[in-house]
């Protein structure tokens, strides 16, 4: 039976290795897909491609310490969605091709194919996730809606949205819309 | 284990308080949602003043259950509340900030925008 595992574990490996070349520390835990240190693009790379595509307002921000699921933020500004569309085509444009390695049919984590692109139809905000350093193309309104540098650069996340949270937490009595007259409690 | 008529916490400051499943979007006659999949939802309760407003028809994604989330290597997850994110056709989120701990498994299904958003990722 052990012997039976232990050339599982062998063909599960060599399967990863073949498949999934950015992986680093393949193992049991698909969640390395993600953690790998390898990285598709790099930060002088993406710099270089923001500026040649004329993003504007472009901000490198280091993720803090407890978060560790990316090392990076980058934040461009594009001037309409046409903009933010492009400097998403470039990015990708630049990332080397990945072999077709992940299948239709893998679900999760086995499916994710990085650089992965989110938000592309739209245009208002596309994030592009290469392993360790994530960059946000976003148009003017959505940069300042959602205010991504006062929630990176703020350093404790915890403590920030805490005026929000106060104010989503308050139980208000719901408005009486009866036509009846209000009862009067004498 | 979401279905049709459960009741959902809402993770976000988009200003909806309580939602309802009424769909499950994926196969056409799906049982069960579980963490990031998308619903169809009605806002059951909302904050005063807000965009959002109850009866209101939206989709969402989910990101914390109850029904426990397996992952590869033996680590279960399993959170107090259902909980869920608006988001709107697109995938953007409606509110601008997430409360409460996000599962990484939301990344690998392409809402990396509400795990950028999130203060905490399990």
């Amino acid at each position: 039976m052990w012997g039976l595992l232990r050339t599982r574990t062998c063909l599960r490996y060599s399967e990863t290795l073949l498949h999934q070349p950015w992986k680093k520390n393949v193992g049991f835990c698909s969640l390395s897909a993600v953690d790998g240190r390898n990285c598709l693009l790099d930060l002088p790379d993406i710099e270089k491609v923001l500026t040649d595509i004329k993003a504007d307002d472009v901000k490198v921000i280091p993720v803090p310490k407890h978060c560790d699921w990316a090392d990076f933020m980058v934040l461009a500004t594009g001037r309409s969605t046409w903009h933010v569309k492009n400097i998403a085509q470039a990015l990708i444009y630049k990332a080397p091709h990945p072999p077709f390695f992940a299948k239709q049919k893998q679900r999760g984590a086995e499916r994710m194919m990085l650089p992965s692109v989110e938000g592309e139809a739209g245009g208002k905000w596309i994030v592009i996730d290469s392993g360790k350093v994530i960059v946000h193309a976003l148009d003017e309104k959505a940069r300042a809606y959602y205010n991504l540098e006062g929630l990176w650069t703020r350093g404790t996340i915890q403590n920030e949205p805490d005026g929000d949270l106060k104010k989503a937490l308050v139980k208000v009595r719901r408005k009486n819309n009866s036509k009846k007259p209000a009862q009067k409690s004498a | 284990m979401i279905q049709p008529q459960t009741h959902l916490n809402v993770a976000d400051n988009s200003g909806a308080r309580e939602l309802m499943c009424i769909r499950i979007i994926g196969a056409s006659n799906r049982r069960y949602a579980h963490i990031g999949d998308i619903i169809v939802a009605v806002i059951k309760e909302a904050v005063p003043n807000t965009p959002l407003e109850r009866s209101e028809v939206v989709r969402a994604v989910i990101v914390r259950t109850c029904k426990e989330l397996k992952r590869d290597n033996g680590m279960i997850i399993r959170y107090d509340d259902n909980a869920a994110v608006v988001i709107d056709q697109e995938g953007n989120p409606k509110g601008t900030r997430i409360f409460g701990a996000i599962a990484r498994e939301l990344r690998q299904l392409n809402f990396t925008k509400i795990v950028s958003l999130a203060p905490e990722v399990l």
